[in-house]
């Protein structure tokens, strides 16, 4: 491709500002581990908690600047307009998730929720598995763009984590109506455990909607 | 040497209307600069015209024998058929039109040579249906390699950025090669141009046309040709150029659009879909049917006015 690259510098460029928004997405993901660490620690909000909803909003927020940067430079004659379209799409489906993670924490911080130690457990499970599923989309992102052939394995783990994550989301909101908290707090927190839930949800989505675009591109 | 004005126009038309079967998917989907595409598509047709226009500039100046009175009446006669057809709407083919107009001068001589005219007809019949089984078979094979080749989401859009701009390129070529003859041949024919003088001119006058007028005509068709998908659309200009390319060697000039939309139409079979329109089909079929007419109808007329 050597005579031809002056023709591809665009290209390069929006491969390197994909895997940079990544590396963002994965901070903010990291963020918000960590915030839940410091609550479950603490069992409530706490300053170092609000720091950390701060890094994961500022994460998240780099996030979609360099969301709109790819943007203008797709617009600015670079790829075909497939492959335009299909990562925008993508692009789109992918900044869900840290939305999705800061939504979470704002709503612990905001509401002051306090989230009953008997749920810790099957909470850190939920996050766990979640934020796994954030590393796997990561991989089929990069699988697309690098070694297609990997995707297929990435998939069937996406979708075993969401369907163990529908499960403990289950576990979570019987475990919650079984107890003797008042009525609105179990409402909010399941409210919460829901919005939790949602993170295997949307990387699910996102994880078929990259096989949707691999399977595109064969003739 | 005014006489060959009527020639240099037809060629200018022929690049400003042609210029968007070579690189109008690339052009619209901003894949490449109109700048760009206009220069590579002047410097590959001049290329084609050099190199391989002489064959059709054989075969269109053996149709009847012509003065450079009659020659200039005939380029004039297809120049005004292509203008009043592209006012009409209607898909026209320049090659269509030149040999309508000569074959009216001829018939009026009676000077036709029914032999080479009949190896042409049968080319632009050959035309569409080349393209299409062209296409059926470039799709297929293509397709095979292609999905081989596991190319990821980058690499296949380099491969098919690549494939658009080396096919658009030689389609360029082919075109050159293939309608110089449409521009000059008459003007051989008459004494007035050698075979290397003619195709000089006429691949430059076309050349003038893709980058002087090509621009609105190849956004306008190549936002058609883009609603296929680029790998389609590959298949499509690589396809009209193998054909164009085949008739060049056959010495007979035909029309790149007839071929590229042969090509959809291939395409679509493959598919299994709709490419093109049965209005647009219908209009397709009125060009092919009514561009020799007009432009023997047109030389006739001339020929009459220019004789009282």
């Amino acid at each position: 491709m050597g005579i031809f690259s002056f023709l591809f510098k665009k290209q390069k460029m929006i491969e390197t500002l994909i895997y940079t928004y990544l590396d963002n997405i994965s901070l903010a993901e990291d963020n918000f581990l960590k915030a839940f660490d410091v609550y479950f620690e603490k069992g409530k909000c706490s300053k170092e908690f609000d720091l950390l909803t701060a890094e994961t909003h500022k994460a998240e927020s780099n996030s979609d600047d360099i969301r709109l940067e790819i943007e203008t430079l797709m617009y600015a004659k670079a790829l075909i307009p497939e492959s335009r379209e299909d990562i925008l799409e993508l692009l789109e489906s992918i900044d869900m998730i840290p939305n999705c993670c800061q939504r979470i924490l704002y709503m612990i911080q905001t509401q002051n929720l306090i989230i009953p130690s008997f749920l810790y457990t099957d909470m850190k499970e939920l996050i766990k598995i979640s934020l796994e599923s954030c590393l796997l989309v990561r991989g089929e992102v990069k699988a697309l763009f690098e070694e297609q052939k990997k995707l297929q394995k990435l998939t069937i783990a996406i979708d075993q984590n969401e369907s163990r994550c529908d499960q403990i989301e289950r576990r979570l909101i019987s475990r919650l109506f079984d107890s003797d908290l008042d009525i609105y707090q179990k409402i909010l927190i399941k409210e919460l455990i829901l919005e939790m839930g949602d993170i295997t949800d949307r990387t699910n989505r996102v994880s078929r909607q990259i096989n949707i675009i691999s399977i595109k591109r064969r003739v | 040497m005014h006489y060959l004005l009527s020639g240099i126009f037809l060629g200018w038309s022929l690049g400003a209307n042609d210029a968007a079967n070579l690189f109008g998917s690339a052009v619209t989907s901003k894949m490449l600069k109109f700048r760009t595409a206009a220069i590579l598509g002047a410097i590959f047709v001049l290329l084609g015209a050099i190199w391989q226009g002489q064959a059709g500039i054989e075969t269109i100046k053996g149709l009847t024998l012509l003065n450079l009175k009659l020659a200039t009446i005939s380029s004039i006669a297809a120049a005004l058929a292509v203008t009043v057809m592209t006012f009409c709407r209607l898909p026209i083919s320049t090659s269509q039109a030149v040999v309508g107009a000569i074959v009216g001068i001829g018939l009026i001589k009676g000077q036709l040579y029914l032999g080479g005219l009949g190896k042409v007809v049968v080319c632009w019949f050959g035309t569409p249906i080349g393209g299409l089984l062209v296409s059926v078979t470039l799709y297929r094979v293509l397709g095979v390699i292609y999905n081989r080749l596991g190319l990821n989401l980058f690499q296949g859009d380099i491969f098919l950025r690549l494939g658009l701009i080396i096919s658009g390129c030689y389609c360029a070529y082919a075109l050159g090669a293939n309608n110089v003859a449409n521009v000059t041949a008459v003007f051989v024919g008459a004494g007035l141009l050698s075979i290397l003088a003619a195709s000089i001119i006429g691949g430059l006058s076309i050349g003038l046309g893709i980058i002087t007028y090509s621009k609105g005509v190849m956004e306008t068709v190549g936002s058609r040709l883009v609603k296929l998908d680029a790998f389609s659309a590959l298949v499509v200009v690589l396809s009209g150029a193998i054909t164009v390319h085949f008739f060049t060697i056959v010495g007979v000039p035909v029309s790149a659009s007839q071929a590229v939309i042969g090509a959809v139409l291939g395409v679509g079979i493959v598919k299994s879909i709709s490419t093109i329109r049965r209005q647009t089909l219908g209009a397709i079929a009125i060009g092919w049917f009514m561009t020799p007419i007009v432009a023997a109808f047109f030389s006739l007329i001339l020929y009459f006015i220019f004789q009282t």
